[in-house]
Protein backbone atom coordinates (compact mmCIF):
# COMPACT_ATOMS: atom_id res chain seq x y z
CA UNK A 1 0.00 0.00 0.00
CA UNK A 2 2.69 2.20 0.53
CA UNK A 3 4.26 1.92 -2.71
CA UNK A 4 0.99 1.98 -4.26
CA UNK A 5 0.35 5.09 -3.24
CA UNK A 6 3.79 6.67 -3.45
CA UNK A 7 3.65 5.44 -6.96
CA UNK A 8 0.40 6.82 -7.38
CA UNK A 9 1.32 10.57 -5.91
CA UNK A 10 4.32 10.11 -8.33
CA UNK A 11 1.92 9.53 -11.09
CA UNK A 12 -0.15 12.75 -10.50
CA UNK A 13 2.84 14.43 -10.99
CA UNK A 14 4.28 12.98 -13.95
CA UNK A 15 0.84 13.42 -15.85
CA UNK A 16 1.35 17.49 -15.43
CA UNK A 17 5.03 17.16 -17.06
CA UNK A 18 6.81 17.59 -13.67
CA UNK A 19 10.58 16.76 -13.28
CA UNK A 20 11.05 17.76 -10.06
CA UNK A 21 8.65 18.82 -6.77
CA UNK A 22 9.43 20.57 -3.43
CA UNK A 23 7.15 21.01 -0.48
CA UNK A 24 8.52 22.54 2.38
CA UNK A 25 10.69 24.80 4.16
CA UNK A 26 12.67 26.85 1.54
CA UNK A 27 16.66 27.47 2.85
CA UNK A 28 19.76 28.72 0.67
CA UNK A 29 20.83 25.24 1.09
CA UNK A 30 17.79 23.78 -0.64
CA UNK A 31 18.14 26.34 -3.24
CA UNK A 32 21.86 25.13 -3.58
CA UNK A 33 21.05 21.15 -4.19
CA UNK A 34 17.79 21.61 -6.12
CA UNK A 35 19.93 23.83 -8.45
CA UNK A 36 22.59 22.05 -9.10
CA UNK A 37 20.52 18.51 -9.89
CA UNK A 38 18.14 20.82 -11.94
CA UNK A 39 21.73 21.87 -13.86
CA UNK A 40 22.84 18.07 -14.19
CA UNK A 41 19.23 16.84 -15.27
CA UNK A 42 19.54 19.90 -18.36
CA UNK A 43 23.31 18.55 -18.91
CA UNK A 44 22.08 15.13 -19.64
CA UNK A 45 19.14 15.96 -21.21
CA UNK A 46 21.57 18.04 -23.22
CA UNK A 47 18.76 21.15 -23.32
CA UNK A 48 20.63 23.79 -24.85
CA UNK A 49 23.37 26.41 -22.62
CA UNK A 50 21.17 29.35 -23.35
CA UNK A 51 17.55 27.18 -21.97
CA UNK A 52 19.90 25.60 -19.66
CA UNK A 53 21.16 29.30 -17.96
CA UNK A 54 17.77 30.73 -18.01
CA UNK A 55 15.45 28.14 -16.20
CA UNK A 56 18.22 28.29 -13.41
CA UNK A 57 18.16 31.96 -13.42
CA UNK A 58 14.10 31.49 -13.32
CA UNK A 59 14.40 29.10 -10.64
CA UNK A 60 17.25 30.95 -8.50
CA UNK A 61 15.13 33.96 -8.23
CA UNK A 62 11.49 32.29 -7.42
CA UNK A 63 12.78 30.44 -4.72
CA UNK A 64 14.46 33.33 -3.31
CA UNK A 65 11.23 35.01 -3.60
CA UNK A 66 9.64 32.39 -1.42
CA UNK A 67 12.91 32.42 1.05
CA UNK A 68 12.30 36.25 1.63
CA UNK A 69 8.51 36.26 1.16
CA UNK A 70 6.37 33.46 1.66
CA UNK A 71 3.63 34.19 4.80
CA UNK A 72 3.95 31.09 5.92
CA UNK A 73 6.54 29.87 7.67
CA UNK A 74 8.56 28.83 11.56
CA UNK A 75 8.55 29.43 14.38
CA UNK A 76 4.99 30.53 14.35
CA UNK A 77 3.50 33.64 16.83
CA UNK A 78 6.01 35.75 14.91
CA UNK A 79 5.22 38.24 12.34
CA UNK A 80 6.23 36.81 9.02
CA UNK A 81 9.29 39.20 8.66
CA UNK A 82 11.18 37.40 11.32
CA UNK A 83 10.41 33.94 10.09
CA UNK A 84 13.08 31.98 10.29
CA UNK A 85 12.22 29.69 7.73
CA UNK A 86 9.56 29.98 4.86
CA UNK A 87 7.07 27.53 3.72
CA UNK A 88 6.72 26.94 -0.24
CA UNK A 89 5.89 24.55 -3.15
CA UNK A 90 8.31 24.17 -6.22
CA UNK A 91 7.45 22.46 -9.14
CA UNK A 92 10.13 22.70 -12.29
CA UNK A 93 8.28 20.26 -15.27
CA UNK A 94 7.86 20.18 -19.05
CA UNK A 95 4.57 21.20 -20.10
CA UNK A 96 3.51 21.94 -24.08
CA UNK A 97 7.31 21.05 -25.07
CA UNK A 98 8.49 24.26 -22.84
CA UNK A 99 9.97 24.32 -19.41
CA UNK A 100 8.05 25.93 -16.91
CA UNK A 101 9.22 26.88 -13.00
CA UNK A 102 6.36 27.02 -10.35
CA UNK A 103 6.49 28.50 -7.17
CA UNK A 104 3.45 28.70 -4.49
CA UNK A 105 3.39 30.34 -0.99
CA UNK A 106 0.91 31.90 1.27
CA UNK A 107 0.75 35.77 1.23
CA UNK A 108 -0.74 38.23 3.72
CA UNK A 109 -4.49 39.33 1.78
CA UNK A 110 -3.07 43.28 2.55
CA UNK A 111 -0.10 42.02 0.19
CA UNK A 112 -2.36 40.73 -2.65
CA UNK A 113 -3.50 43.99 -4.51
CA UNK A 114 0.16 45.61 -4.45
CA UNK A 115 1.75 42.16 -5.48
CA UNK A 116 -0.80 41.74 -8.14
CA UNK A 117 -0.88 44.95 -9.27
CA UNK A 118 2.36 45.09 -9.68
CA UNK A 119 2.91 41.58 -11.66
CA UNK A 120 0.10 42.83 -13.64
CA UNK A 121 2.08 46.02 -14.87
CA UNK A 122 5.55 43.93 -15.43
CA UNK A 123 3.85 41.04 -17.50
CA UNK A 124 1.92 44.04 -19.72
CA UNK A 125 5.92 45.02 -20.40
CA UNK A 126 7.93 44.91 -24.00
CA UNK A 127 11.43 43.74 -23.67
CA UNK A 128 12.65 47.17 -23.96
CA UNK A 129 10.12 48.78 -21.22
CA UNK A 130 10.80 46.14 -18.83
CA UNK A 131 15.15 46.41 -19.74
CA UNK A 132 14.21 50.39 -18.77
CA UNK A 133 12.61 49.28 -15.20
CA UNK A 134 14.91 46.78 -14.24
CA UNK A 135 17.66 49.74 -14.54
CA UNK A 136 15.16 51.43 -12.51
CA UNK A 137 15.10 49.27 -9.91
CA UNK A 138 19.40 48.91 -9.85
CA UNK A 139 19.38 52.32 -9.44
CA UNK A 140 16.87 53.21 -6.66
CA UNK A 141 15.03 49.83 -5.87
CA UNK A 142 14.53 49.03 -2.48
CA UNK A 143 17.52 47.18 -0.87
CA UNK A 144 17.66 43.44 -0.48
CA UNK A 145 14.84 42.38 1.83
CA UNK A 146 12.49 44.76 1.84
CA UNK A 147 8.28 43.88 0.73
CA UNK A 148 7.18 44.60 -2.86
CA UNK A 149 7.86 43.42 -6.37
CA UNK A 150 11.80 44.26 -6.59
CA UNK A 151 13.95 43.42 -9.28
CA UNK A 152 13.49 39.40 -9.12
CA UNK A 153 9.89 39.61 -10.90
CA UNK A 154 11.42 41.75 -13.55
CA UNK A 155 14.33 39.17 -13.87
CA UNK A 156 11.85 36.40 -13.83
CA UNK A 157 10.06 38.47 -16.81
CA UNK A 158 12.73 39.27 -18.97
CA UNK A 159 14.15 35.48 -18.74
CA UNK A 160 11.27 33.59 -19.60
CA UNK A 161 10.85 33.56 -23.40
CA UNK A 162 7.44 32.60 -23.08
CA UNK A 163 6.22 34.72 -20.32
CA UNK A 164 4.45 34.04 -17.17
CA UNK A 165 1.18 33.48 -15.39
CA UNK A 166 0.35 34.65 -11.68
CA UNK A 167 -2.63 34.27 -9.52
CA UNK A 168 -4.16 34.10 -6.00
CA UNK A 169 -6.39 31.89 -4.31
CA UNK A 170 -7.94 33.40 -1.13
CA UNK A 171 -7.38 31.33 1.89
CA UNK A 172 -9.13 33.26 4.60
CA UNK A 173 -9.38 36.67 6.83
CA UNK A 174 -5.84 36.88 6.59
CA UNK A 175 -4.21 35.31 3.99
CA UNK A 176 -4.26 34.01 0.16
CA UNK A 177 -2.42 31.73 -1.82
CA UNK A 178 -0.10 32.75 -4.77
CA UNK A 179 1.18 30.91 -7.88
CA UNK A 180 3.73 32.01 -10.27
CA UNK A 181 4.11 30.00 -12.89
CA UNK A 182 7.21 30.89 -15.98
CA UNK A 183 7.82 29.42 -19.02
CA UNK A 184 10.81 28.94 -20.69
CA UNK B 1 46.58 47.76 0.87
CA UNK B 2 46.81 43.93 1.54
CA UNK B 3 45.85 41.85 -1.96
CA UNK B 4 42.40 40.24 -1.56
CA UNK B 5 42.04 36.65 -2.58
CA UNK B 6 38.64 34.49 -1.69
CA UNK B 7 37.99 31.31 -3.72
CA UNK B 8 35.17 30.73 -5.75
CA UNK B 9 32.28 28.48 -3.79
CA UNK B 10 29.63 26.88 -5.70
CA UNK B 11 27.34 29.94 -4.92
CA UNK B 12 30.02 32.98 -5.00
CA UNK B 13 32.28 34.00 -7.11
CA UNK B 14 36.26 34.38 -6.92
CA UNK B 15 37.61 37.72 -5.89
CA UNK B 16 41.09 38.70 -6.98
CA UNK B 17 41.91 42.21 -6.03
CA UNK B 18 45.66 43.28 -6.54
CA UNK B 19 45.44 46.64 -4.94
CA UNK B 20 49.32 47.05 -5.92
CA UNK B 21 49.08 46.94 -9.45
CA UNK B 22 45.26 48.22 -9.31
CA UNK B 23 44.12 44.77 -11.35
CA UNK B 24 40.77 43.43 -9.95
CA UNK B 25 39.00 40.34 -11.29
CA UNK B 26 35.84 38.32 -10.48
CA UNK B 27 35.01 35.37 -11.53
CA UNK B 28 32.18 32.70 -11.35
CA UNK B 29 29.05 32.30 -10.16
CA UNK B 30 26.79 34.83 -8.29
CA UNK B 31 24.09 34.26 -5.79
CA UNK B 32 25.13 34.36 -2.63
CA UNK B 33 22.36 33.48 0.67
CA UNK B 34 23.20 37.20 1.46
CA UNK B 35 24.57 39.68 -0.92
CA UNK B 36 25.32 41.98 1.33
CA UNK B 37 27.65 40.18 3.86
CA UNK B 38 29.22 38.45 0.88
CA UNK B 39 30.36 42.01 -0.90
CA UNK B 40 29.75 44.54 1.90
CA UNK B 41 33.34 43.90 3.26
CA UNK B 42 35.08 43.49 -0.19
CA UNK B 43 33.79 46.36 -2.17
CA UNK B 44 33.88 48.65 0.67
CA UNK B 45 37.79 47.90 0.39
CA UNK B 46 37.92 48.46 -3.44
CA UNK B 47 36.53 52.13 -2.92
CA UNK B 48 38.66 53.19 -0.47
CA UNK B 49 41.29 51.92 -2.33
CA UNK B 50 39.81 53.92 -5.53
CA UNK B 51 39.29 56.79 -3.83
CA UNK B 52 43.22 57.18 -2.68
CA UNK B 53 44.33 56.68 -6.31
CA UNK B 54 45.04 59.40 -8.77
CA UNK B 55 46.42 59.00 -12.73
CA UNK B 56 46.83 55.26 -12.75
CA UNK B 57 45.69 52.53 -14.72
CA UNK B 58 42.62 50.26 -13.25
CA UNK B 59 41.55 47.41 -14.67
CA UNK B 60 38.21 45.34 -13.95
CA UNK B 61 37.99 42.26 -15.12
CA UNK B 62 34.26 40.84 -14.65
CA UNK B 63 33.94 36.86 -15.56
CA UNK B 64 30.90 35.37 -14.12
CA UNK B 65 28.88 32.35 -15.32
CA UNK B 66 25.83 33.38 -13.81
CA UNK B 67 24.84 35.99 -11.63
CA UNK B 68 21.06 36.50 -9.36
CA UNK B 69 19.16 40.14 -9.52
CA UNK B 70 20.29 40.85 -6.21
CA UNK B 71 24.34 40.56 -7.15
CA UNK B 72 22.99 42.77 -10.60
CA UNK B 73 22.11 45.49 -7.58
CA UNK B 74 25.80 44.89 -6.34
CA UNK B 75 27.38 45.00 -9.67
CA UNK B 76 25.73 48.13 -11.22
CA UNK B 77 26.98 50.34 -8.12
CA UNK B 78 30.41 49.00 -8.68
CA UNK B 79 30.27 50.46 -12.35
CA UNK B 80 29.50 53.41 -10.55
CA UNK B 81 32.25 53.60 -8.28
CA UNK B 82 34.44 52.59 -11.21
CA UNK B 83 33.18 55.57 -13.27
CA UNK B 84 33.85 57.96 -10.67
CA UNK B 85 37.35 56.27 -9.96
CA UNK B 86 37.57 57.61 -14.02
CA UNK B 87 36.13 61.09 -13.56
CA UNK B 88 38.56 61.50 -10.51
CA UNK B 89 41.59 61.28 -13.29
CA UNK B 90 42.11 57.51 -13.47
CA UNK B 91 42.65 55.43 -16.46
CA UNK B 92 39.92 52.89 -16.23
CA UNK B 93 39.32 49.49 -18.19
CA UNK B 94 36.85 47.64 -17.44
CA UNK B 95 36.52 44.31 -18.98
CA UNK B 96 33.19 42.32 -19.46
CA UNK B 97 33.31 38.63 -20.67
CA UNK B 98 30.64 36.14 -21.58
CA UNK B 99 30.47 32.72 -22.74
CA UNK B 100 30.05 32.17 -26.22
CA UNK B 101 26.17 31.73 -26.68
CA UNK B 102 25.16 33.79 -23.72
CA UNK B 103 23.61 36.71 -24.92
CA UNK B 104 21.73 37.81 -21.42
CA UNK B 105 25.48 37.84 -20.33
CA UNK B 106 26.52 40.10 -23.42
CA UNK B 107 23.47 41.94 -22.96
CA UNK B 108 23.68 42.27 -19.07
CA UNK B 109 27.41 43.60 -19.46
CA UNK B 110 26.33 46.42 -22.12
CA UNK B 111 23.45 47.82 -20.24
CA UNK B 112 25.78 48.10 -17.00
CA UNK B 113 28.05 50.32 -19.31
CA UNK B 114 25.27 52.47 -20.71
CA UNK B 115 25.88 55.25 -18.12
CA UNK B 116 29.52 54.72 -18.25
CA UNK B 117 31.09 58.23 -19.18
CA UNK B 118 34.70 58.47 -18.35
CA UNK B 119 35.80 54.65 -17.90
CA UNK B 120 36.53 52.31 -21.10
CA UNK B 121 34.06 49.11 -21.61
CA UNK B 122 35.09 46.33 -23.52
CA UNK B 123 32.73 42.71 -24.41
CA UNK B 124 35.05 40.38 -24.19
CA UNK B 125 33.87 36.54 -25.76
CA UNK B 126 35.20 33.70 -23.63
CA UNK B 127 36.26 30.91 -25.32
CA UNK B 128 34.39 27.64 -25.10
Amino acid sequence: MLAEEMYEFRGQLKERGIIFCYSGYMTEDVLAGIGSAIRRKLEIEEADRRTAKILFSVFVEQVQNVIRYSAEGEPPNVPPGDFDLRYGVLTVGIQDDMYFVACGNLVKNADVDPLGAALSHIKALSKEELKVLYREKLKDGPPEGSKGAGVGFIEIARRADNGFDFDFAPMNDEFSYFCLKAYI
Amino acid sequence: MENLNIQATQRTPEVDFNFEKSIFFLRGESYPEDVTSFYGPVISQLREHLASREGVEISFGFELIYFNSSTAKILFGLFENLDEAASAGNKVNITWAFEEDDDNMEEMGAEFAEDLEHADFQLKQLKG
